[in-house]
């Protein structure tokens, strides 16, 4: 006889819900009312950590200095080039000290320099061995990368450099993942002189085929066994296959501002790094050279030319990375799949630039060893290379330079340009002659002078600004103690953090849009009307079926 | 002769530019301007100034500094007046840029374009005054540097009853398209939906059994 009252519950419960449904509070994101909710911290995902901008490791480095006969110039950054380095590449492996060979992480034979062909006191055999080596890449040991390299401050990206053949352990130490820092990029500067009989071999260290083929430098398209000397699969040999060896063969009889790289999946290989600046140094009396520059930037000991015009002179190379082409190598430690990744899957014709390096770094690890440094009224030399995909604008703030040479070929002086930026297309090169005299012209005067790509992506790091290849030119007046400018004491708090260009750290006011906090009136309603449905469709069906056995 | 033309109108105007002018209810100086200036002139529909109100408004960054996510306003963004009244406004800028007090909605037969604008281009201050009509309105109060009104410079003057609040004035009203923001949620959220849901079930089933009980009994006491 109550089944009829059961029934006339059921309406009930379909209003109930309705008026639930009507009055379901927001549970994820809602509106704001009057006020903006209050700020709040950052959320990091990693714990922060602040670099030192300099980690002063060597400044016993800095100091002009003769090893081994060799002078090698001051070089007051933070970060300078081991100067046992330089003389073993000025002398070759086969004429340095024991002592300056055990202070060098250069292989015996890398180096060797011989037979003074014209009897002008300089050695004109050079005999070179290049490796390839890998940073940032895959490991199967851990979740992360070997050896680590980072560009900037948390930025690891998958990379290749040719080297110089190296000795001994790849990173700083055995506990440390971290390259030792002859292992960086971007491939070493190679220098020679005009008419020396340069015999290049590369030692296939690495997992893929790879060649050497040199942009701009004179060489015959085979050596003088009939072996290819152009590097360049379709039209020569087949690629250097890992694990092997072969020499190319150079005698350039023209001076200029050259490059080299491989030649196998042009476009991804080089990408990756396997190209370098190739300098031919004008023939000179005595004109010992230093023939590698790891790392580009100062050199230290520049030739005999150079030095007859020149207070100093700095290799600029520019580089840049696509975040998805470098990660290809950092999933897999299958070199099927990883070949799979890199040259089929990855499609370069989608490419994005994300990072761009001067000399192996991005801002703001350029200030470390990418600065030029300069006293009022000298004549520095700059060549600059650009083997990104995109133009390079570069721009001196507080300067104007004239551009002296393009591709390696000296312009007519009297048609030479004086100019304050600097085009540079793909693989293009220009040399500059700079000059800090404060004419109104040239310079402006003494201080911190920003330079930079004009081309806005290049000064972000994957977007994230001030990054890229944002370095400056110092005068030694605001040069500090530890080779770094004298700035404001707080210029560089935000960029020397791992959050930074994790963009989690929030620029000026230091606080994000807070989240709301939740409605609690609203979800106590809700969470009743609900539990009431519940209730009711439980009480129907109970009392229907008691109904239903009577 | 095109250039002693232009020597001739250095002369007459050149020197004026930055003292102060003062025609049409335009007065204008070095430090800012004020327009649609109007002490006296009554709107038709006004017999006689009601009252004389001085207000003292202030505008500048720091007045935002208690609201999150916004940058200039005014110390105050609701006024009030009866109508007919005489509003002496003294704007006060706090920044050293260039802030507006600008009222809209005045019968444009006297004040053009129906505003009145204080403007001022960096520190300092100005007093103007206008003559509201009689009706019952709410009139909107801005500045209106680019982006000032949207983060935060935006008020009101309410005359007589006004004609309502307007939206997205800071501490008073909602904006009208609001951002979304994430709720954050922690246990208690899901404590509080769940005990209030379970509140919910034994409520409904208790009240039900008494219901039952009650209705069951009446036939047995027949
Ligand atoms: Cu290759
Ligand atoms: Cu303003």
């Amino acid at each position: 006889m109550h089944k009829l009252l059961y029934y006339r519950l059921i309406p009930v419960v379909f209003v109930l819900t309705a008026i639930a449904i009507w009055l379901q509070p927001d549970f994820f994101e809602r509106a704001t009312g009057i006020n903006l909710p209050i700020g709040q911290q950052p959320q990091l995902t990693q714990t922060l950590k602040v670099d030192k901008p300099c980690t002063n490791e060597h400044p016993e480095w800095r100091a002009a200095q003769i090893i081994d006969g060799v002078e090698i110039a001051e070089s007051l950054l933070c970060d300078p080039d081991n100067p046992d380095n330089i003389a073993a590449f000025v002398l070759g492996m086969n004429n340095i000290s024991m002592r300056t060979f055990m202070n060098s992480r250069i292989a015996g034979d890398a180096l060797t320099k011989s037979d003074d062909l014209d009897g002008d006191g300089d050695p004109d055999i050079i005999h070179i061995k290049l490796e390839v080596l890998e940073l940032n890449g895959a490991t199967p040991d851990s979740p992360g990368v070997f050896p680590t390299y980072d560009i900037a401050p948390g930025i690891q990206p998958g990379m290749w450099a040719f080297s110089p053949k190296l000795r001994g352990m790849s990173v700083k130490n055995f506990r440390s993942q971290k390259a030792n820092a002859i292992l960086r990029a971007p491939s070493p500067v190679i220098r020679v002189e005009q008419g020396d009989k340069v015999y290049i071999t590369l030692e296939n260290t690495h997992y893929f085929p790879h060649t050497l083929h040199f942009h701009g430098v004179d060489h015959a398209f085979q050596t003088s066994s009939g072996g290819d000397n152009d590097g360049v699969p379709v039209t020569g040999a087949k690629p250097v296959m890992p694990g092997t060896t072969r020499t190319y063969e150079l005698q350039p009889r023209h001076a200029g501002t050259m490059l080299y790289h491989c030649h196998v999946q042009t476009d991804k290989h080089l990408m990756m790094g396997l190209n370098g600046m190739f300098v031919v140094e004008e023939n000179r009396p005595n004109n010992w050279l230093q023939t590698f520059n790891v790392g580009a930037g100062h050199v230290r000991h520049s030739s005999v030319a150079i030095k007859e015009k020149f207070d100093r002179e700095y290799d600029l190379h520019y580089q840049s990375i696509d975040k998805n082409l470098a990660k290809t190598i950092q999933n897999s430690n299958d070199i099927r799949v990883i070949s799979k990744q890199m040259h089929r899957v990855y499609n370069m014709s989608e490419s994005n630039e994300n990072y761009f390096m001067l000399n192996g770094h991005s801002f703001p690890y350029t200030l470390r060893d990418a600065l030029i440094i300069a006293k009022p009224d000298e004549n520095i030399k700059l060549r600059i290379a650009n083997t990104q995909h995109s133009n390079i604008a570069v721009h001196i703030h507080g300067h104007k330079a004239t551009i002296t040479d393009y591709d390696g070929v000296t312009q007519n002086p009297a048609a030479q340009i004086t100019r304050d930026v600097y085009g540079v297309s793909a693989a293009q090169r220009i040399d500059l002659h700079l000059q800090t005299t404060n004419d109104g012209l040239h310079s402006y005067g003494e201080g911190i002078w920003l330079f930079h790509d004009h081309v806005e992506m290049g000064v972000a790091n994957d977007g994230m600004s001030p990054g890229g290849n944002i370095a400056l030119l110092v005068y030694e007046s605001f040069l500090g103690e530890q080779g770094l400018p004298k700035l404001r004491a707080d210029a560089l708090d935000d960029v020397f953090t791992n959050s930074y260009y994790a963009k989690q750290r929030p620029l000026w006011n230091k606080q994000e849009a807070g989240m709301l906090t939740p409605d609690y009136l609203h979800i106590l309603l809700f969470g009743l009307l609900v539990g009431s449905i519940i209730g009711l469709v439980f009480f129907i069906i109970r009392g229907l079926r008691s109904e239903g056995i009577k | 002769m095109k250039h002693s033309l232009l020597i001739l109108i250095y002369f007459i105007y050149g020197n004026s530019v930055f003292a102060a002018m003062n025609h049409n209810g335009m007065i204008m100086d070095a430090a800012g301007m004020i327009m649609n200036h109007n002490p006296d002139k009554l709107p038709k529909d006004c017999k006689a100034i009601s009252q004389d109100i001085d207000i003292t408004i202030r505008g500048g960054h720091k007045f935002a500094q208690g609201f999150a996510g916004k940058m200039f306003t005014y110390d105050k963004r609701d006024w009030q007046a009866p109508p007919c009244a005489r509003i002496n406004v003294t704007f006060i800028n706090e920044d050293a840029i260039r802030h507006q007090f600008m009222i809209h909605g005045l019968p444009g037969y006297m004040y053009p374009k129906g505003m009145f604008t204080i403007e001022l281009y960096g520190k300092g201050q100005k007093t103007g005054s206008f003559i509201v009509p009689s009706r019952d309105y709410t009139y909107y109060i801005h500045c209106e540097v680019s982006q000032h009104t949207e983060k935060g410079m935006k008020g009101q003057l309410k005359v007589g009853k006004g004609s309502g609040d307007l939206d997205s004035i800071l501490g008073l009203t909602a904006p009208l398209t609001p951002d979304i923001y994430p709720i954050h949620n922690n246990k208690y959220t899901w404590i509080a939906l769940i005990v209030s849901l379970t509140i919910g079930i034994y409520l409904i089933n208790y009240l039900g059994m008494k219901i039952m009980t009650l209705l069951t009994r009446q036939p047995d006491s027949k």
